[in-house]
């Protein structure tokens, strides 16, 4: 039990600096699209860096999603690698469907 | 798109997450109704730039959560099923919807949302520290009391459905739908507020991302805006988070409640003309 919960505990502290990663690298992005925006006006710089910080702010938490499928199975915990890829396909029926639009 | 009109939805992103942080239920109610009334945006752009700030609030608190065990990362992600699901069916349905069903489900959410918010029943659900939590269950340190707290999960199914619910809500409304489904676990699934809490905010950006991609690539985020937005969010929370330590101010909850309330009956005459 012990070394389970010590498991998750450290499954929850490297979601926590993928999440943070994830958020800081986008909202730079977007700073610097954003301030380019507003300075030029509608550039290639700032349409592909708004673009770049929106893809990272959506990817993220998919890639939680993966990276907690991966954990699972080191973990051999089978039923929550069954829970985590249903979440994960639902997202790709998701991604997809969007591609498609 | 005007400059002046991009710096407007920073300042309403700076307020709204400011407002969410210290009310501790996520600025996305707010946003959308200042959005679309105040600034004229149509009402799915407004919700898909809103959805965007959801998925960067629900990074950023997770981040700080993360350590002290309060995440709940096995039944997270069993409601993230339901959850996702709900968001992905209304991400596809959304744009079928007219704008006055959607008002009338604004106005029905942000009435529900207002009473939650001032008569919030609180359950401690906690266990003896002996007590094994179950395979879902958890157990955390709590700083106040300095002890173990220990909690089982009850009437999964009532989690799920709530789950489902909520990520629907979220997807259509662009609202991240933490308010709805955390009175649900804290009262009937027996998991600490906290702890719900917490779970809760970490869900509701797989949530968010299950609709928001399909809203992107139907061209309603406009990128300028959902940047500001994004960036405003940010920022507010932060001046959010600063300000709730000094102050727990119950005043500033019913005021907000008595704003939802006027937001609800404006939502409702839209629906209604």
């Amino acid at each position: 039990m012990t070394d389970e919960s010590s498991a998750l505990g450290s499954l929850e502290v490297h979601l926590g600096r993928l999440l943070l990663a994830g958020v800081v690298s986008s909202a730079i992005c977007l700073a610097a699209g954003l301030a380019i925006w507003l300075t030029f006006g509608q550039t290639i710089y700032s349409r592909d860096l708004l673009g770049l910080g929106l893809l990272l702010l959506m990817a993220t938490p998919i890639l939680r999603v993966v990276v907690s499928v991966v954990e699972y199975v080191r973990m051999r915990d089978w039923f929550f690698v069954v829970t985590t890829l249903a979440v994960l396909i639902v997202l790709g029926v998701t991604v997809v469907y969007a591609l498609r639009q | 798109m005007s400059v002046a009109l991009v710096l407007a939805v920073m300042a309403a992103g700076g307020v709204a997450g400011c407002l969410g942080a210290l009310l501790g239920i996520g600025g996305g109610v707010f946003l959308v109704p200042f959005l679309n009334v105040v600034l004229g945006l149509p009402f799915k752009m407004a919700a898909a730039i809103s959805l965007m700030t959801v998925v960067a609030t629900s990074s950023v608190v997770s981040a700080g959560t993360a350590g002290r065990s309060l995440i709940n990362l096995r039944l997270g992600m069993l409601l993230e099923i339901a959850s996702t699901v709900g968001g992905l069916a209304a991400g596809i349905t959304v744009d079928r919807l007219s704008n006055s069903t959607l008002s009338l489900m604004f106005a029905f959410v942000t009435a529900a949302i207002a009473v939650l918010m001032i008569s919030r029943l609180e359950r401690r659900n906690v266990l003896p520290p002996g007590v094994d939590p179950g395979w879902l269950g958890g157990r955390f340190h709590e700083q106040e009391s300095g002890g173990e707290v220990v909690y089982q999960i009850k009437r999964l199914p009532v989690g799920l459905g709530a789950a489902l619910v909520a990520g629907s809500v979220s997807g259509a409304l662009g609202i991240g739908g933490g308010i709805l489904k955390v009175p649900v676990l804290n009262a009937w699934c027996g998991v600490p507020m906290r702890a719900a809490a917490a779970t809760s905010a970490l869900m509701i950006g797989v949530t968010a991302v299950s609709s928001v991609p399909i809203q992107y690539a139907r061209g309603y985020v406009d990128p300028p805006m959902a940047a500001a937005a994004v960036l405003g969010v940010l920022a507010g929370s932060r001046a959010g988070f600063w300000f709730g330590g000094r102050a727990r101010a119950k005043w500033l909850k019913m005021v907000m409640a008595a704003v939802l309330i006027s937001v609800s009956v404006l939502y409702l005459l839209r629906a209604l003309r």
